[in-house]
């Protein structure tokens, strides 16, 4: 057993350095043809330990990368949270009835195009508040795949599995408990899992519009305010790995509650 | 003296009849299923189906009988209406004496697919299902049925496990325990056994029929089922359904075998000979090539 862990993750690793020698020559390439307008990958290397150093200082004047991402994930947490709270009840009671689908669905379909920085001003009018009004465009953007996703998951509860209910005679709440949500489940997971990446791509947008302490304002302060495209570049390595972690959170969710039939 | 207390003397007649009748009737009445001039229709895109017109069975109490026919002759259908799944469009069934109207812990139901919960680990799948239909009996009690049953089909060792680890036979076995923990008159299996292979199969009818003995033979089966030999190890009575749409029963056979049944001796009885025969002459017409012309 422990051979074959070590030479499947052998290869995973080396599959992973396989793709980031890719993406670092590509990134070397456009260094050199853009006259290192583009900072080469040594180059944001050292920047990056610049960055990094003292990551949680929390300065009136200098605020660590690290106390920047946590303002972000913070305001992503609350959002998405107040998002989940109130999209998957929404979505199951989609599910479960033709009348509050046939309802609720045509909203849905209209707001979701939306693009999330539409409601940003909407937000501000709302709350009169940058920081609420950022969590109030993450709440709405984190709606719709997590919505979308339970609907369909309550709608497409097996036969089979009604069957049992029905035979045994169970309770609506032993129904809820022990048939609907169990089988909704991973259906609800791939939806939370759409709406943490809707979530964190819309923050970073976001900041730049509100201003504030996250990544997203550090993004807009180096780009548009004539930084260093070296920390954007930093910036966006770090986005990506949190993003990618949230993800994995998600997938390792998904993977517990799976079940063979 | 309060003058209404004082009841007529047919009054007292008639109140006494109907103590009587009570006290009698479980006695008198055998009957465990009545079936009373059943139809059932859809309401489908293309119009009106009707799945079974105007069929009329009875079961005794105790009998173990299969409905047997060809793929859509309507035998779940049937069967659906004794369970309360189905609502008859015309007609009604009574099952221990009670107007079938929805599913009751007086009937219970085992389906082809098993369906068992997949989440929920065996002894849950049961144990959710007593909880359900015998709410108000302590939970001792309902862990003492749950245990007694997984015992009776030697799963016991296996409560831990989800449907996803089981066998095939296993998670029918599993179907059957639950049925049976909850101690129903009428037990309903609508092709339990399809899904599983020859060798599985075969045991698994001396299985059900050991369960069934352990009950002293107090259970009412009704099976449906496409395999003849299955039929006929099994049951009192075989019924032969026509085919659908509209079907309707083409004829009732007689199992009188003795039992208990051996499968190994049964196929070499003169009488297993006759009744193989004429069950294949109702269900099958082409037997060989020549049959084709």
């Amino acid at each position: 057993m422990k051979n074959i862990f070590s030479i499947k993750t052998l290869w995973s690793v080396l599959y992973f350095v396989a793709g980031m020698a890719l993406i670092g020559g590509i990134w070397e390439l456009i260094a050199h043809f853009t006259k290192n307008e583009i900072p080469s990958p040594r180059a944001t290397w050292v920047v990056f330990k610049e960055v990094m150093h003292n990551p949680f200082q929390n300065d009136p004047d200098y605020k660590g990368i690290g106390v920047k991402l946590l303002s972000s994930l913070a305001r992503v947490g609350i959002g998405f949270g107040l998002g989940s709270i109130v999209a998957i009840p929404l979505g199951l009671l989609m599910g479960s009835s033709r009348i509050v689908m046939n309802i609720i669905n045509p909203i849905v379909q209209l707001l979701r195009p939306v693009s999330p920085l539409a409601w940003f001003p909407l937000g501000l009018a709302i709350f009169q508040d940058s920081p609420k009004a950022s969590i109030f465009m993450i709440f709405i953007c984190a709606l719709w795949p997590t919505v979308i996703n339970t609907a369909f998951g309550a709608s497409s509860i097996s036969n089979d599995h009604k069957n049992v209910g029905k035979a045994y005679g169970f309770s609506t709440w032993k129904y809820i408990t022990k048939i609907m949500l169990p089988s909704t489940l991973p259906h609800i997971i791939t939806g939370l899992r759409l709406s943490i990446g809707v979530a964190w791509m819309v923050i970073v947008a976001g900041e730049m519009l509100s201003g504030g302490i996250g990544l997203g304002y550090f993004v807009w302060e180096e780009g548009f305010n004539g930084g260093s495209v070296a920390k954007i570049l930093v910036a966006i390595i770090i986005i990506g790995v949190v993003g990618l972690l949230l993800d994995k959170c998600f997938t390792w969710l998904q993977k517990k509650f799976s079940y063979a039939v | 003296m309060n003058m209404s207390n004082i009841i007529s003397t047919e009054q007292l007649t008639a109140h006494i009849n109907e103590v009587a009748d009570s006290i009698l009737a479980p006695a008198l009445n055998t009957s465990s299923i009545e079936v009373n001039n059943v139809t059932v229709s859809f309401k489908t895109p293309k119009g009106v189906y009707t799945a079974v017109k105007e069929i009329s069975l009875t079961v005794q109490k105790g009998e173990i009988i299969s409905l047997i026919g060809h793929s859509g002759c309507g035998k779940s259908t049937l069967m659906g209406t004794i369970s309360g799944m189905v609502k008859p469009s015309a007609g009604e069934v009574y099952a221990n004496g009670k107007k079938v109207t929805s599913p009751g812990p007086d009937r219970g139901i085992v389906f082809q697919n098993y369906s068992l919960l997949p989440w929920l680990t065996v002894y849950k799948n049961i144990y959710e299902a007593v909880d359900s239909v015998l709410a108000d009996k302590p939970a001792a009690e309902k862990r003492e049925l749950v245990e007694n049953n997984l015992k009776m089909v030697n799963l016991w060792e296996h409560k831990d496990k989800l449907p996803g680890q089981l066998s095939g036979g296993m998670k029918q076995r599993v179907a059957i325990a639950r049925a049976f923990s909850i101690n129903p008159a009428i037990l309903l299996l609508d092709e339990p056994f399809g899904a599983l292979d020859a060798l599985t199969k075969s045991s698994m009818h001396v299985e059900l029929l050991k369960l069934w003995n352990l009950d002293n033979r107090d259970k009412t089966i009704v099976m449906v089922t496409h395999d003849i030999e299955e039929a006929i190890f099994l049951s009192d009575r075989v019924v032969v359904m026509n085919n659908g749409p509209a079907a309707t029963i083409k004829e009732i056979v007689e199992v009188p075998l003795p039992r208990p049944r051996n499968k190994k001796d049964i196929v070499h009885s003169p009488e297993y000979m006759l009744i193989h025969d004429k069950l294949l002459n109702l269900l099958i017409d082409k037997f060989s090539i020549e049959d084709m012309v």
